[in-house]
């Protein structure tokens, strides 16, 4: 490739994550000049997908690193077994794309939309995220072998509700009447109602409220909302809307789930999508370069000069906050988040039972949501999303585990998360984890609304990083949407509305 | 993918699919170029139907004017005439096939490819043929099928094509025909669980799958609406089959009176655990509503379940149910349709029951107060629900 130097863009992105890839593919029909970088030499930065063999590298890479720079991953280790690879079951690297961003994309999310709007959706495949399950009585450090704990399918709508055996009948109706109420909790009719309640904690108005009172009835609430924290802590604000968008989003394309992943690695297929889009429309991507410094020039532009030591001049200069000079991430502070725990675990069983065709001639989930109480409730649940191979991401006869949780200190909680999913499949043989590695991960918990003071000093536009919510937030596309208003002028309605490409068919109706 | 395969991919577009328009990305183009546009497609369209018109009023019944009902009703498939215009066309091939099976003479060029294929299958080369044009419009049928699931005219054809195979070829040919209708209507059901089209259709399937083995498929069905209704407790074709399954269920299974009591209780407890899940779900009511039916001692159109059944018993389960609605009252008092229920039961229990009357009668006016309340809108049908009730 010619040399970089001294050439001039509209646009410089740094980073190929997830919200500088989308911001390509809205520029993709531009006519702007884009060069989009990425110090890896892999698409997706945080939200890569990786083969065995890269995701070992990658934990290298980012090991013992806590407070280097400004990195978003710190502390990673392999947690493998001892012994050569071959023994323990597992197949070859490349039979692997572990995600790291396997967060959840609920059928109603504003992503959807988009990708069908700008013609990408078919170049992506989406499975089903079906069961919701919570685990109590978890084990505990001190009770490894001694207690199997149980696992609990959620009923997540009026039909599981009916066949739950282990509601009776008064429980069956308040339950109903509870989800009936957060269907239309943010109409006319319920704002009194609604006022009323939602600044309460969560297990005081289940019971005053909603008749609410056992274990039974409360806890798959709490699991289908993925309330991080405790549940004394968490208020009705929080658990109500929450349960609104999983009921909204229920049965949108086809009956009996509300969440869908991308196959073939979570969030990275996207990214990737994203990024060949906008090369096809002109942008030019370069791999293994970051932009290291900036400078303003004189006419106003900004002069980046890249890890290689070349200089570019762009007008614009966009990435998150771990792609831009230093010079830039003044900024960082509450938004920048707390380093969460996180892990990823390669399981030697399909799981089957975790995920159900979920109605009568519907799709088969590869998706399922586990989420485990801690064994003190004082402190936060563990949240494990597990992935079938039917995902890409792993051989047959195996599946991925994806643990987090918003303790601190939980790295050791997330293996016992594990340990005790495991247990309570109830399987014989008890699965085995063939491969395991965690992390740290800083990021916003939840999606911030960034100011448009934080997010732009200049023409420099600091896209907001992805929470580790197990849920894709809607607020990383507006903020996506802010930047390319910002750069193009453009009006909303014509964000990522393109038209086909010549050859591509006019008519995109289905079957 | 097969059929087979067990589905994995979700879809993100969809037309039509629980009323939920496609995801549109350009704005209604008005423009001089657009309209020219619509111009053309409406002058293209009525040359069709032009052609197709004139070739059939003159009968000419050739494969290309088959071809080109396809092409309008693939625009059109509500225009009903060009379906009665195919059918006319598939009937003289038809009887052109079954005419050439009696005459020795004047066959065309057989193609040996052909014969074999008809031995194989064990039919008569017309047979074959006829086979071949059926399972052609079956096909041609699908993607019209599931792009308009409510078409009166789709579903009539295809009910129309399986009764002239049915008509003309073996049963062992017809069997799979109709075994595969079985697979379809399943797999539409799938897609839109209270599509009466679909349920109607599975019912004509089924009773031809019975006649064709003559064996009952009761059981299965009644398993099917079992699973049905738990995908979606709304479903009242679910819920009506149920019904028309349960009086022949129990004959066919030669159950004593002990039996048939379980049965009816069982279907109590069932629609007794949906109605606490969700009372405020009329389809359910109606099921409820239909089980006291069966204990209506006047009621010709509702078989009794219970045999014999006397008015004592006939009161037990009136009683049993007003006690058990009475409860549901307790967290939801605002829906009518349980005050409905109670006094629906009332009067049936009032017809069989013994005893003072006066209680009963004084909560029944109670509930009409409350009824009244609820639904003020329909305060002409509580008046006359009050004068049938004579207090």
């Amino acid at each position: 490739m010619d040399s970089l130097d001294q050439t001039e863009w509209d646009v410089t992105i740094s980073g190929t994550g997830l919200p500088q890839s989308l911001l390509a593919l809205a520029l993709s029909r531009s006519g702007l000049r884009i060069l989009h970088l990425d110090r890896n030499g892999y698409y997706g930065g945080n939200e890569a997908a990786l083969a065995l063999r890269d995701a070992e590298e990658w934990t290298q890479e980012h090991g013992d690193q806590a407070g280097q720079e400004r990195r978003a991953f710190s502390q990673a280790e392999l947690v493998n077994k001892d012994g050569e690879r071959s023994q323990t079951g597992l197949g070859p690297s490349r039979a692997y794309s572990l995600a790291l961003a396997p967060q959840l994309v609920y059928t109603r999310s504003n992503l959807l939309p988009v990708l069908v709007s700008s013609r990408t959706h078919e170049q992506m495949d989406f499975q089903a995220v079906g069961s919701w399950f919570t685990i109590s009585a978890p084990l505990s450090i001190q009770q490894e072998q001694s207690i199997i704990p149980t696992m609990m399918k959620v009923p997540s709508g009026r039909e599981d509700i009916f066949a739950d055996n282990t509601l009776d009948l008064r429980a069956k109706r308040s339950l109903t009447k509870f989800l009936r109420f957060v269907s239309a909790y943010d109409t006319d009719e319920l704002q009194a109602q609604w006022a009323s309640i939602r600044d309460k904690p969560v297990a005081q108005s289940l019971r005053e409220d909603f008749g609410l009172r056992t274990d039974a009835a409360v806890a798959p609430l709490l699991g289908l909302a993925l309330v991080p924290s405790s549940s004394d802590t968490t208020v009705m604000a929080y658990l109500v809307p929450r349960i609104a968008r999983h009921m909204r989003s229920t049965g949108l394309f086809g009956p009996g789930f509300s969440a869908v992943l991308p196959k073939w690695g979570g969030l990275a297929e996207v990214a990737q999508v994203a990024c060949r889009a906008c090369a096809v429309g002109g942008g030019v991507y370069v791999l293994g370069q970051d932009a290291a410094s900036a400078s303003t020039t004189e006419d106003g532009r900004t002069e980046v000069k890249l890890s290689g030591s070349e200089k570019v001049t762009t007008k614009w200069l966009v990435g998150c906050v771990d792609d831009l000079p230093h010079s830039f991430s003044q900024q960082t502070g509450k938004e920048d988040g707390k380093p969460w725990p996180r892990s990823i675990t390669i399981v030697s069983s399909p799981l089957t039972s975790l995920f159900p065709t979920t109605s009568e001639g519907g799709v088969t989930p590869a998706g399922a949501v586990i989420a485990v109480d801690s064994p003190d409730s004082d402190e936060p649940p563990v949240h494990i999303v597990a992935h079938a191979s039917d995902s890409g991401e792993c051989p047959q006869g195996q599946c991925v585990l994806y643990a987090s949780t918003a303790s601190e200190n939980g790295m050791e909680k997330l293996d016992l998360a594990v340990k005790s999913l495991l247990q309570s499949v109830g399987e014989d043989p008890k699965p085995q984890v063939l491969w395991s590695m965690r992390f740290l991960q800083r990021a916003p918990r939840s999606a911030v609304t960034q100011t448009s003071d934080s997010a732009r000093e200049g023409n420099v536009i600091r896209l907001q990083t992805l929470s580790t919510d197990v849920v894709l937030e809607d607020g990383m596309l507006e903020d996506v949407k802010k930047a390319w208003h910002a750069i193009t002028g453009e009006s909303e309605e014509h964000f990522m509305k393109f038209e086909p490409r010549n050859g591509e068919a006019e008519d995109d109706s289905v079957l | 993918m097969t059929r087979r395969e067990k589905r994995k991919e979700v879809r993100l577009t969809f037309e039509k699919q629980h009323g939920i328009p496609r995801v549109s990305a350009t704005a209604v183009d008005r423009s001089e170029q657009a309209k020219e546009k619509e111009r053309k497609q409406i002058e293209q369209y009525k040359a069709l139907e032009r052609n197709v018109s004139d070739r059939v009023k003159s009968k000419d019944y050739s494969g290309s004017t088959l071809q080109a009902t396809s092409n309008l009703l693939t625009q059109n498939p509500e225009y009903y005439t060009i379906w009665n215009y195919r059918r006319l066309i598939l009937q003289d091939a038809v009887h052109r096939e079954v005419a050439s099976g009696h005459d020795a003479t004047g066959k065309e060029q057989i193609d040996e490819k052909d014969i074999a294929a008809a031995e194989k299958a064990g039919l008569t080369l017309p047979q074959q043929e006829i086979s071949l044009l059926v399972n052609e419009d079956l096909q041609f049928l699908i993607p019209l099928l599931k792009q308009f699931p409510k078409c009166y005219w789709i579903w009539n054809h295809r009910s129309w094509l399986l009764a002239t195979a049915t008509k003309h070829l073996p049963a062992k040919s017809t069997v799979k025909l109709w075994q595969a209708e079985l697979g379809l209507v399943s797999k539409m059901l799938a897609l839109d669980s209270r599509n009466f089209h679909g349920w109607g259709y599975r019912r004509e399937v089924v009773q031809e799958l019975e006649r064709l083995s003559g064996s009952s498929m009761a059981e299965k069905e009644f398993e099917y609406t079992t699973k049905m209704i738990n995908s979606n407790l709304s479903n009242f074709s679910a819920w009506h089959y149920r019904s028309q399954l349960i009086p022949r269920l129990l004959e066919e299974r030669e159950v004593g009176s002990e039996d048939r009591k379980k049965m009816l209780d069982t279907e109590f407890e069932l629609i007794t655990r949906a109605l606490y899940t969700d009372p405020y779900d009329q389809s359910l009511w109606f099921y409820h509503q239909y089980l006291l039916s069966t204990l209506d001692p006047g009621n010709s159109q509702s078989t009794s379940l219970l045999h014999p059944v006397t008015n004592a018993d006939r009161a037990q389960y009136l009683q049993q149910e007003l006690d058990s609605i009475r409860e549901m009252l307790d967290g939801a008092e605002d829906c009518k349709y349980i005050y409905q229920a109670l006094l629906e039961c009332s009067l049936r229990y009032l017809e069989v029951g013994s005893g003072n009357r006066s209680p009963l009668e004084n909560e029944m006016k109670d509930w009409l107060v409350e009824l009244k309340k609820i639904d003020p809108l329909r305060a002409g049908r509580w008046r006359d629900l009050e004068a049938k009730m004579k207090l």
